[in-house]
């Protein structure tokens, strides 16, 4: 495991950086599907859609985020997230999470009838929303089995 | 010398000042604290995309395919300059040097014949005094700066230099290093090159960047590219163009964003300097004439109590 090869990943939003380290693999959610990054993949950029990411570390700890959004871009040996906002799930807070998606759904739905740049808008934010209980959901199902660390 | 009542206006009318510069040089440092936190946060991402669109520009050059955002024009006959300045003067050089800054890289790169758009009233110097042409004012924002504020401003300049309507777009905005120093710096937005003059390049912020080479570039694509000798080409999912159409614009508009963000953080924090050192100004003055006051004070005491004792004198003899 000692000489597994490491790719530098790095995940950045508008407001701050979200991490910054080495991983052995990298699972990225792509306009096309999702994508699984691993050292010395061919450069590549894409468009990120709302989803969760999952990230290998170098310390065989798993990194869930969910980002609503943005572009990668892939180098021979650094994966660089430039994410519209993403968060760590261990930062989230899952009744919150609950409640925003609710909300969302609900205004969602009220905007549906009405006007069509706020339903876009609504849309948007509910992607977010679902991006990021998906997020939790997925690194508490992570967490579980190892026994809470 | 002097009467005691002039001095005494006079050192009132400092103190006043004083009061106004003290009161300003606090506002500024709020203001400032806010930009600067601002300026900081966003400086990574705008660092990152601007490396990523100078690693897509070098692609593009390495394997031929163009996207019209990144071809270089074979003929430039009309360039277009951002101008990022103040809205308020009282700012010490500030305007003047980012000012000169763009009309000097306009002079060293050809003459060519420029037209401004400006952010910031201040900007319309550019007009007033070099003559150049301005063509589109746009509102800044003094401290919170979003996306939604810049979007006017980048939809102008791509559209237009789609257009065909300029063949090269600059930004002059002002570097944000820390408080006491700013550096004015012109970059190039449009078309994104590689291969342009190495003052034009550059990401924001730190202090070794500021004049970024292209040495720089090649040594980060060594470091990140290269180690398997494999051609720098990348993959576009979905197609390229469709990936640069997105990307591109957005990218370019950050680094606009993060212009005006490090302009704004220079701004306040230059204001704050001035308003310190007018401050300083003052308070020096003051204690002058109150040492001049207090001597004009004693003198017209020590002659008054001269005269009353020479006339007690006469009337005793």
């Amino acid at each position: 495991m000692a000489d597994k090869k490491t790719i530098k990943f790095e995940i950045a939003t508008p407001e701050r950086v979200v991490l910054k380290r080495q991983a052995y693999q990298v699972l990225v959610p792509t306009e096309e599907g999702e994508i699984t990054v691993l050292p010395e993949h061919s450069p590549l950029i894409s468009i990120l859609k709302p989803g969760v990411i999952e990230a290998v570390l170098d310390d065989n700890s798993t990194e869930v985020m969910s980002v609503s959004g943005g572009f990668v871009e892939v180098l021979k040996s650094k994966i660089v997230i430039l994410a519209d906002s993403a968060e760590r799930a261990e930062e989230l807070d899952e009744e919150a999470v609950e409640e925003a998606k609710k909300k969302a759904q609900e205004s969602k739905d009220r905007a549906e009838s009405e006007d069509h740049v706020e339903f876009t808008e609504v849309a948007v934010k509910l992607e977010r929303e679902l991006a990021r209980a998906r997020a939790v959901k997925r690194w508490r199902s992570l967490r579980g089995p190892r026994g809470n660390k | 010398m002097a009467s005691t009542k002039e001095i005494s206006r006079r050192l009132r009318s400092i103190k006043n000042t004083q009061k106004i510069t003290k009161a300003m040089e606090m506002v500024a440092a709020a203001k400032m604290r806010k930009a600067t936190e601002s300026v900081l946060k966003t400086r990574t991402y705008a660092n990152l995309s601007w490396m990523t669109v100078l690693n897509i520009s070098n692609s593009s050059n390495a394997n031929k395919y163009l996207h019209p955002l990144l071809a270089k024009r074979e003929k430039v006959q009309k360039v277009a300059m951002i101008l990022i300045s103040s809205n308020r003067g009282l700012c010490g050089g500030f305007n003047s040097s980012v000012l000169s800054k763009a009309v000097k890289s306009i002079e060293t790169h050809g003459n060519l014949p420029t037209d401004f758009i400006i952010l910031g009233s201040k900007g319309l110097n550019a007009y007033s005094r070099y003559k150049h042409p301005v063509v589109a004012e746009f509102n800044k924002p003094d401290s919170v700066v979003s996306g939604a504020d810049i979007r006017p401003v980048s939809k102008l300049v791509l559209d237009s230099y789609l257009n065909n309507e300029y063949d090269k777009v600059f930004v002059a905005y002002t570097d944000f290093v820390n408080v006491v120093k700013q550096v004015p710096r012109v970059k190039q937005l449009l078309p994104v090159e590689i291969d342009k003059e190495d003052d034009y390049l550059g990401v924001v912020g730190k202090d070794e960047k500021v004049g970024l080479t292209k040495e720089y570039v090649a040594k980060k694509e060594e470091k990140y590219l290269s180690s398997t000798g494999a051609p720098y080409i990348f993959t576009y999912e979905p197609g390229g163009e469709e990936i640069l159409n997105q990307i591109i614009p957005r990218l370019l508009e950050v680094q606009l964003l993060q212009a005006v963000l490090e302009s704004n953080a220079s701004e306040h924090s230059a204001r704050m300097m001035a308003m310190n050192q007018a401050n300083k100004a003052a308070s020096d003055l003051s204690q002058e004439l109150q040492l001049l006051y207090n001597k004009a004070r004693q003198a017209s005491i020590t002659s008054e109590i001269a005269e009353i004792s020479a006339g007690a004198s006469a009337l005793a003899k």
